[in-house]
């Protein structure tokens, strides 16, 4: 398998998982605007600190009004992580790897960037934005359903799996990052407006606010939404199961000579930092250690598999 | 809509008397309901979409465009398929006898037969091929071979494209596209299949490999990337031929030898597939600034320890100014008649010729000798005033550079549309593959057909479509 072909794998799936990670906070943000909550413009702001745009939001606009910021990340050529931009992107590196995977997959890219780019170039409607932000994510299903039935149980699939396991990491642990402080144990530190309702924005910034409910008795603990997103291994977004896949798919690629290698180092010690926490979230600097620890994972694994 | 040729139609005799090919068909299609084949008709355009079968024009903008497809299938009868098969394996086996010739020891020019000076001033000749033979003594591995039709009797050669011919994925996406949209027309049809192209090219590249004792040697396709306006076959191809798609960053010259960056490091190249023209394939030897090929590959190549497919300098063989000695070359190398014909050709370059070519301009069709695509051509009878005494310039300050052809009266072939069949001009490619002496020819090829009502130009990058072409087993 080509270094350039592992490259081109990994940074579409990673580019697949952002589209979809950015119309969930874009479709929480978006409950909140037609609820007319309070907490829409905190809201809004942090969904623009954790994608890092809000410096770029502000260069045009001076309010945070939801319509521009929806639009802003759906598809302003200014926003240089757009939604129409992401999806380019994807299929630009899907082309490029459109030997590696099946046909069934590719297509189901393709028609997701037919889609995206025939809804979204057009203005965008109020009344259209849920269709939009569900249709695109079925079709991101589709993409992953036929990844999962269609393609090769070899290093192509990983590679694949370990894209967008990085970018899912990195997501969460952005949005933990830009929102720590609600989730500081209460007893200590009491924020004005500070609620039930924030944390609730949390999970739902990551769609996971059902199944977090179902686990935790319909119960909201900051610490309980900490261990949630950070630890528990049966959580899709959390970052324990994001670290578990990740160190999965290395090892299948490395086969037995993993043990030594950069990447499966640094994993493991991501992995250790998170185990560690055990139940005690009153720290949260360990956030930042840990989005640094992944970005650093991600370079090792372009080093080591000779991505260029 | 009452059906009117006013040249040779393939389908038609006239309005009410359909030919012996298409007899089956057109009783077939009497019997379809209109607006079924409307609905049809457009969902072969989507699947074409979303399958992303595109090709990129490259004035326009990042913008894919679709080549359109026209659902009408063309007919070839056995017979006349057979003639042409005879006469494509006869070119394309003078072809690479004249290539090995002409990077050798250049008989055909001592003989006479061709002028020094077409070869010597000509850029598709590369001196950096002279005196040496590629590996198993094959040049043009991969071949197109544009024909056109003008009568019941005779397919003419229009071009021999044997540099980086494109279009057989297409020709294989059509058949597939055909047998999705009517599977019942087409299992009532024998048609031969197109499909085993594929398995043939890796067959004829596996063959061309330099290691004999490597059983399966590694074979690569060379891209110059997603931007190309043919990636889609490129990607078409590797996929099955089970082969990397590579790009020139993906390879590097390493001791002599070939190689490919893997996920486990470097890994010898056997083959390449190349799909970049001649003056990319290496800066060291061509065009300094190129970034698309490898530099030090051709002194690999030279070291028979890679094939280069098809072999840099078989373009002095396909050259539109060579195109007119080409009856010469198949006898002298072969000792035989041309089975084909080669298109009238008046070559601006000799003073008599050119005198007759400036006089008779809104006649005539001018192609510059190094063009390709249909672009910096002048088809006379569609031209203005203006157009053909811009022409007249070019021609006079440079005569070296272009030829002149009589507007052929192309065939015309049926095509669907709303109101019914029409006929519109189409020529066809077909596909020829060289190893060892043995030349393969797949069933039926790319018809390709200007689907503006009485154009005669069927390139896709200027608003031309394509059909399947069916050759039906005897």
């Amino acid at each position: 398998m080509l270094g350039s072909t592992a490259d081109s794998l990994f940074w579409m799936f990673r580019y697949i998982e952002r589209v979809e990670n950015t119309l969930c906070m874009i479709e929480s943000g978006f409950q909140l605007y037609l609820l007319s909550s309070s907490n829409l413009k905190n809201e809004w702001d942090a969904i623009l600190r954790t994608n890092s745009i809000r410096h770029h939001f502000f260069k045009k606009n001076n309010s945070l009004d939801s319509l521009n910021i929806i639009n802003f990340m759906l598809k302003d050529p200014k926003n240089f992580n757009n939604i129409l931009i992401l999806i380019e992107k994807a299929r630009e590196n899907a082309r490029r790897s459109r030997v590696s995977i099946t046909s069934e997959v590719w297509e189901a890219i393709n028609t997701c960037w037919l889609y995206l780019n025939e809804e979204l170039n057009k203005k965008i409607n109020e009344n259209k934005i849920q269709i939009i932000i569900k249709n695109t994510r079925e079709k991101i299903a589709l993409i992953f359903g036929f990844l999962e039935r269609s393609m090769l149980k070899n290093e192509i699939l990983n590679f694949c799996y370990l894209g967008t396991f990085i970018e899912r990491f990195d997501n969460t642990v952005r949005i933990l990052n830009t929102r720590y402080y609600l989730l500081l144990d209460e007893k200590k530190i009491r924020f004005e407006g500070y609620d039930n309702f924030q944390l609730e924005m949390i999970l739902r910034s990551i769609s996971s606010y059902r199944s977090y409910m179902w686990k935790n008795q319909n119960e909201i603990k900051a610490n309980k939404v900490s261990y949630f997103l950070i630890s528990d291994k049966d959580m899709p977004k959390s970052l324990m199961f994001c670290v578990n896949e990740t160190i999965k798919n290395l090892r299948s690629i490395h086969k037995k000579n993993f043990l030594n290698k950069k990447s499966y180092l640094n994993v493991l010690s991501i992995q250790k930092k998170i185990k560690q926490k055990n139940r005690n979230f009153n720290d949260y600097s360990f956030l930042n250690s840990l989005f640094k620890l992944n970005m650093t994972l991600a370079a090792n694994i372009e080093e080591e598999f000779n991505f260029q | 809509m009452t059906y009117f040729a006013k040249t040779y139609d393939e389908a038609f005799i006239n309005e009410n008397s359909v030919r012996t090919n298409y007899k089956k068909f057109i009783s077939w299609y009497k019997n379809q309901d209109n607006s079924e084949l409307t609905k049809i008709n457009s969902d072969a355009m989507k699947f074409f979409e979303n399958t992303g079968v595109s090709f990129k024009v490259y004035s326009s903008d990042k913008k894919e465009n679709l080549i359109p497809f026209d659902i009408i299938p063309r007919i070839i009868n056995p017979k006349e398929w057979n003639k042409l098969v005879k006469g494509i394996t006869q070119r394309v086996l003078a072809i690479n006898f004249f290539l090995t010739d002409i990077y050798g020891q250049q008989e055909i020019i001592k003989h006479g037969v061709i002028p020094v000076d077409l070869i010597q001033n000509n850029p598709a000749f590369l001196k950096q091929m002279l005196g040496f033979t590629p590996p198993n003594k094959t040049y043009n591995h991969i071949s197109g071979i544009d024909l056109i039709k003008t009568n019941s009797d005779n397919f003419y050669v229009l071009e021999d494209n044997v540099r980086v011919p494109s279009g057989a994925s297409y020709m294989i996406e059509n058949r597939d596209t055909m047998i999705k949209l009517f599977p019942e027309l087409i299992s009532r049809y024998k048609v031969s299949d197109n499909r085993n192209y594929t398995k043939y090219l890796s067959e004829i590249l596996k063959k061309s490999s330099p290691q004999k004792t490597k059983i399966n040697p590694n074979i690569v396709l060379l891209t110059p990337g997603i931007y190309n306006s043919a990636f889609f076959e490129h990607a078409f191809l590797a996929d099955k031929l089970g082969v990397e798609l590579v790009e020139g960053k993906d390879l590097r010259v390493i001791n002599k030898y070939l190689n490919m960056k893997t996920i486990d490091g470097w890994k010898r190249v056997d083959v390449i597939y190349r799909r970049i023209d001649d003056i990319f394939l290496d800066p060291l030897s061509f065009k300094e600034d190129s970034f698309l090929g490898v530099p030090g590959l051709m002194e690999v190549y030279r070291n028979k320890n890679v094939t280069i497919a098809n072999a840099p300098g078989t373009g002095i063989s396909d050259d539109k100014s060579i195109y007119s000695y080409i009856p010469d070359i198949i006898k002298f190398y072969l000792g035989q008649k041309p089975i084909l014909k080669n298109v009238k050709t008046f070559k601006c370059r000799i003073k008599d010729e050119l005198k007759y070519v400036l006089k008779n301009l809104n006649k005539l069709v001018v192609k510059e000798v190094h063009g390709s695509g249909g672009y910096g051509m002048l088809v006379g009878p569609l031209a203005s005033k203006t157009e053909i005494s811009k022409f007249k310039n070019k021609i006079t300050k440079n005569p070296y550079s272009y030829i002149a052809q009589p507007t052929l009266s192309l065939s015309t072939c049926p095509i669907y549309t709303k109101k019914g069949l029409t006929p519109r001009h189409v020529d066809l490619r077909c596909f020829a593959l060289l190893a060892q002496e043995k030349v393969t020819v797949t069933s039926g090829g790319l018809t390709r057909v200007a689907l503006k009502k009485g154009s005669l130009v069927v390139n896709s990058s200027q608003g031309g479509g394509t059909k399947d072409t069916w050759i039906l087993s005897s």
